[in-house]
């Protein structure tokens, strides 16, 4: 199989070689077999990557563990189902995995582009080729997943145990796909400025292609969350860690770009700033590659002693170089059609929400990039992490969110006060009305509260064009729910956004309610001790074991009870005089008003091979708040050690997850067939103009 | 804040540059204002902000993460540490040096940059990068509003850098607008084709 491999890739490095020079040479000779046969080559280079990765999968079904990569990330006892994980879960098999991914894509997208791109389409084809020529020629010189061990192991070292969880079979897969795919509406943008093809042609395959990277990038990054979440028992879910913000600074950028593509497709402005985003975008997507393979700052994701890092960087500053070099030399040619016309216009509002995107984009660069700074500038090191994240970009995310209530409610061009006021009065006077409830019912935080506002504020905007939309379809005759779906379907691109403005929405409830009323506490409890915090009591019931080859299993088994905090008035002051909230019961006898409302059972597993543990927290989720028990660690004396918090509002960040893919394929879903019906062949035409049908 | 603004429009031009900014800038200073300074120690019982402690301390032995998520032992050490500093009675401000002090990390104890002179400058970037940005963003549009006579004249006398690919390339979408092909008409040149939500009545 390792030979098998390692052929396909040196075939795949030469293909795309030649796609390379034959797109150039043939494009510039005027040789239209030599770039035909380019193209053909790059969907070749898709074959190649299968056989490759077909021959690593087959070598982990069959443990050959002569082969290094296959003896590290597997053995025999596994689940087969982790075999696809355990393809991934290394250096060298993810990097096999995005050449796969990016050479599909690449494929599709040739595939599939309109025939008006065909004069730069050899240019795209070689930028998408260079690329894939890249990852080819880091898998057969630097990291080949085909490497053969001198010494055969009698058995592999087996699969990291954090991986073994139903998210991973999609997030890393997911994540690095959406990275890598940022490569395709960046090659199609470059292609078409290399051609000097200066049109708005590429803008719609640019859309619908930076569209997908950035739905698969941000539903990757959701299901990470929701691992985190979870599994890695620490309670939370974004920890701006910096591989973390590596990916999210180019999914911030595709999000500037998606909404700014529509001011070129409508109004054929912005030209430039455009290509400048995709340029970013791809750009900060190299540096991600860099910074999971090497880089200069500590993470919990990175590719342990991955030597790549030289590598990465010069790619990334090649990628750096070419993008804005290409982008200098025709910025002359990119001006916009059209003038703005005023400031309470959708396309000044969609240039206000780009720069905030950016804003975070930077301040979360900078973040990252602080500490190498620190250590250069006066040789002290210093961390930069989640309480410097949340802090400097919270309040421009939280513009964002209000920019996403006001700039769709701004018509095109620019807007009277009378439209101003017929649309914003209602969301305003509900998100006061919000507002004021919050107040009265006592909540504290402020900034809370007024995130609130703000999103009640932008919910409110979207219903109430939903609702002006359906009311007016509804008056023509239609019912209810079939007058919404037309009116959705009228412009998908836009009610699309707006379905996933929603999800943010939900993601943003999540987010305030965790971040500003989360409460915790921890102890260690024996068997029929309770722990009693807020409203609920926590009562260890049981516990059992499990020995397996690969690991020793503990679980508890614990009942959740809602109490009445007057039953225990004593024990509460008693705890408040000490600065608890929380307090142990050793007698866990009912009290009167005790109402058993779950069971949870919180799993914790030690993997000797790997010294790692790895738990399952046991999670009670209703749509106001999560009660989420961590278990530390089952100590030597029968207690188990555990870490409670009650996360206010949880529900909503996963919940946000359907939504969000649901209102990116809408977006996406090709235009309906109402605008498609004049559609005829040239064929066709003729044959009615001449009546010869 | 943002809640005035639809009721101080006099006329769509009423709106210039100025309060338009001057809008944005404030929203901006005051939810950056609250932020900074909307929890204090004393509201908090111990517990929480030991809490609050564990998420500002990093655990040195593992890879960029706090203590408050680790079960390494030394974390866990730490956890207590902290809980017996605040039980004595310190505050946030004097456990945190407490650490800086003591572990051989220093600083880089702390999740976030404390303190002035060079660390200052974690904090102040920010500001320059979000009201830099909004600030080019407003520049820019009142820049494109100035040209906007001007580049109009340019397009109708289909402008100078119109080199053949362009003349191609509009011939092209000519045809395939005759042809009934392109999904949506040209932007502007006569407006959508079919009525849209998306253009609201009154514009």
């Amino acid at each position: 199989m390792a030979d098998l491999g390692v052929m396909a890739l040196l075939l795949g490095m030469a293909l795309s070689t030649y796609s390379v020079v034959g797109s150039v040479v043939g494009v510039k000779t005027g040789m239209p077999a030599l770039v035909v046969s380019a193209r053909r080559a790059l969907y070749m280079t898709m074959v190649t990557a299968f056989v490759a990765s077909g021959a690593l999968i087959a070598a982990f079904v069959q443990n050959e563990f002569t082969i290094k990569y296959v003896a590290e990330h597997s053995n025999s006892v596994m689940d087969r189902a982790f075999v696809w994980v355990a393809f991934y879960s290394g250096n060298e098999g993810s990097l096999l995995y995005i050449v796969l991914a990016l050479s599909i894509m690449s494929a599709l997208a040739i595939w599939f582009a309109p025939r008006r791109m065909e004069r730069s389409m050899p240019w795209t084809i070689a930028v998408l080729a260079v690329v894939q020529l890249f990852y080819f020629f880091v898998l057969i010189f630097f990291a080949s997943p085909f490497e053969l061990l001198d010494v055969i192991p009698e058995e592999g070292r087996g699969i990291n145990p954090l991986l073994t969880h139903p998210g991973m079979f999609s997030h890393p897969p997911m994540l690095m796909g959406g990275l890598i795919a940022i490569t395709i509406p960046f090659a199609f943008a470059s292609g078409a400025l290399i051609s000097g093809n200066y049109g708005d042609d590429w803008v719609d395959v640019a859309r619908v292609s930076a569209i997908l990277a950035w739905g698969v990038l941000g539903a990757g990054m959701l299901i990470g969350a929701w691992w985190a979440y979870t599994i890695l028992g620490w309670g939370g879910y974004w920890g701006w860690d910096p591989i973390e913000n590596v990916a999210l600074m180019p999914w911030l950028v595709l999000t500037a770009f998606i909404h700014s593509i529509m001011v070129q497709k409508r109004r054929g402005m912005f030209r430039m700033w455009n290509v400048a985003l995709l340029n970013i975008a791809f750009v900060l997507a190299q540096l991600g590659m860099f910074i999971n393979r090497g880089g200069p700052v500590v993470s919990v994701h990175s590719f342990a002693s991955s030597a790549l890092g030289i590598i990465f960087l010069s790619f990334m500053l090649l990628s750096l170089l070419f993008a804005f070099g290409l982008f200098l030399w025709r910025m002359p040619q990119l001006k916009s059609d059209r003038a703005m016309e005023s400031f309470m216009s959708r396309e000044a509002a969609f240039l206000v929400n780009n720069f905030l995107f950016l804003a975070v984009m930077g301040v979360t660069l900078w973040g990252v990039v602080f500490p190498l700074f620190s250590d250069l500038a006066r040789d002290v090191s210093v961390s930069v992490s989640a309480p410097y994240f949340d802090r400097a970009n919270g309040p421009i995310l939280l513009g964002i969110v209000l920019m996403m209530g006001v700039g769709p409610l701004l018509p095109w061009r620019k807007s009277s006060a009378r439209s101003l006021r017929r649309w914003f009065a209602w969301p305003l006077v509900i998100a006061v009305i919000v507002v004021v409830v919050l107040v009265a019912l006592g909540v504290k935080r402020p900034i809370a509260i007024l995130s609130f506002g703000v999103v009640a504020f932008v919910a409110a905007s979207i219903m109430e064009e939903w609702w002006r939309g359906t009311v007016a379809r509804h008056r023509s005759g239609d019912k209810w729910a079939r007058a919404w779906w037309r009116l959705v379907n009228g412009n998908r691109p836009r009610h699309g956004g707006y379905i996933v403005h929603l999800s943010i929405l939900m993601l943003g409830l999540g987010i305030i309610g965790t971040n500003f009323y989360q409460q915790r506490t921890d102890g260690a409890l024996a068997l029929g001790e309770s722990l009693v915090i807020d409203n609920y009591r926590i009562e260890y019931v049981d516990s059992d074991s499990s020995s397996r080859p690969d690991r020793i299993a503990q679980w508890a088994e614990m009942s959740i009870y809602r109490i009445d905090p007057a039953d225990y008035a004593t024990e509460i002051s008693l705890a408040r005089a000490q600065g608890s909230d929380s307090f142990r019961l050793k007698d866990s006898t009912r009290r009167p008003n005790d109402r058993l409302i779950d069971q949870i059972q919180p799993w914790h597993g030690f993997y000797p091979d790997f010294n790692m543990a790895s738990v399952r927290s046991g999670i009670r989720s209703t749509i106001v708040e999560d009660l989420y028990v961590i278990p530390r660690d089952f100590l030597s004396d029968g207690r188990i050690s555990i870490a409670v918090s009650i996360n206010p509002l949880a529900w909503w960040l996963w919940a946000s997850g359907p939504f969000f893919i649901l209102g990116t394929m809408v977006a996406l879903w090709p235009q309906p067939a109402v605008e498609r019906r004049p559609v005829r062949t040239e064929k066709q035409i003729r044959a009615l103009a001449t009546g010869d049908l | 804040m943002a809640s005035r603004f639809p009721f101080i429009v006099i006329g769509p031009r009423a709106l210039s540059v100025r309060p338009a900014a001057v809008l944005l800038a404030s929203t901006m200073i005051a939810i950056f204002a609250v932020a900074t300074g909307c929890i204090r120690e004393d509201d908090l019982t111990l517990e929480q902000r030991a809490h609050q402690l564990y998420s500002q301390l990093m655990c040195p032995v593992c890879d960029a993460q706090t203590i408050d998520g680790s079960n390494a032992p030394i974390a866990q050490s730490m956890r207590l540490k902290v809980r017996e500093l605040l039980d004595d009675g310190k505050t946030n401000s004097e456990i945190k040096e407490y650490f800086v002090l003591r572990s051989p990390e220093g600083e880089a104890i702390l999740a976030a940059p404390e303190g002035g002179g060079f660390n200052l400058l974690a904090w102040i970037v920010p500001f320059f990068i979000t009201f830099g940005g909004i600030g080019i963003a407003l520049l820019t549009i009142r820049n494109l509003r100035r040209s906007n006579a001007r580049s109009a004249e340019f397009a109708a006398a289909g402008s100078g850098s119109a080199t053949d690919q362009n003349d191609l390339a509009k011939y092209l979408a000519q045809v395939d607008r005759d042809l009934g092909i392109s999904p949506i008409p040209a932007a502007g040149k006569a407006g959508p084709g079919t009525p849209s939500p998306d253009e609201k009545a009154d514009s």
